[in-house]
């Protein structure tokens, strides 16, 4: 092979090398998503005011998915269980004072578990509600 | 001693030297991310000083262990740097400013691809595998990069290194 054609043929390789690695590079890196799961939480306070929250998430369990719902501000009481939601967007439910507490709902059903181990699917629809 | 393989004071004062230039190339370019000149000075100080190149490449990167630490990084350039020296001197016949610029241009494209089978070791292939595939951009940028420094500098600074080195050094021995 002459000097010519040997320099051809590696400066195509080199350039054809270029183009099958920015192919793996543009079909398969990781892409970020918005989260493969879409549910709603809704929440009704005190004055039976409702605030749906849309959110598109990962979450496995409840609790990050309340994290991930933009606006949705809430706090509680660690214990072994998890949290103990006690406040949410500023309002307080406090049982021993008042007798009220924040009801959770999934598909209109009350929820099993707490936040940090009620299951999130996808389409699922959660009701917070001051009771 | 071999008087081919015996090493003079001046040897060691030429050998300082060239990782004194490799350091100070790779720290003027250090604000442009994967445009590096190591790759440059590698192959032609191989290309120049023959086998005694195998004397710079653990010192430089001794040198770049101590002024950056010893992490992960460190462990790929045990074996990058020393395979590019190897492949230089197996192409040390070639003469060709556009083919040499082709070898470093290929080297900076598979520069993560080579680095990455630390995490071979350490993770397992899918880390491998994800940890270049996230780099190839950056492989992409060191391939032009090194392509157009190698094609630029090569015929000049070897000419001048002839011109330094006659009788000295066998080039492309």
């Amino acid at each position: 092979m002459n000097r010519k054609k040997l320099t051809a043929v590696v400066l195509t390789l080199l350039a054809a090398l270029v183009v099958v690695f920015g192919c793996i590079f543009f079909f398969l890196s990781a892409k970020p998503t918005g989260g493969s799961k879409r549910i709603t939480i809704e929440v009704v306070n005190m004055e039976e005011k409702s605030t749906v929250y849309k959110v598109q998430t990962d979450a496995e369990f409840l609790r990050q998915a309340m994290e991930e719902a933009k606006g949705l501000e809430f706090s509680g009481t660690e214990g072994s269980y998890g949290m103990m939601v006690e406040t949410i967007n500023g309002e307080t439910a406090d049982y021993n004072a008042t007798g009220n507490y924040w009801a959770f709902y999934v598909n209109d059903k009350y929820c099993n578990y707490g936040v940090d181990s009620q299951p999130v699917t996808d389409g699922d629809q959660f009701k917070i509600v001051y009771e | 001693m071999n008087k081919r393989f015996s090493i003079t004071a001046k040897d060691i004062v030429t050998l300082g030297a060239m990782v004194a230039i490799i350091e100070a190339s790779k720290a003027a370019l250090s604000f442009l991310p994967n445009i590096e000149l190591t790759s440059f000075w590698l192959i032609v100080f191989t290309l120049v000083f023959g086998w005694k190149i195998a004397l710079v490449v653990p010192a430089f990167i001794l040198v770049e262990g101590l002024i950056y630490g010893m992490g992960l990084w460190w462990i790929m350039y045990l074996y990058v740097w020393p395979l590019l020296v190897l492949v230089a001197w197996l192409l040390r016949k070639m003469e060709s400013s556009v083919l040499w610029a082709a070898v470093s241009g290929f080297f900076g494209l598979l520069f993560g691809f080579l680095c990455s089978f630390v995490y071979l070791v350490t993770g397992n292939f899918e880390t491998q595998i994800a940890w270049w595939i996230a780099g190839i951009p950056w492989d992409i940028v060191h391939c032009i990069g090194n392509f157009v420094l190698m094609l630029v500098l090569y015929k000049p600074v070897m000419a001048a290194m002839k011109k330094l080195c006659v009788g000295k050094y066998s080039i492309g021995s």
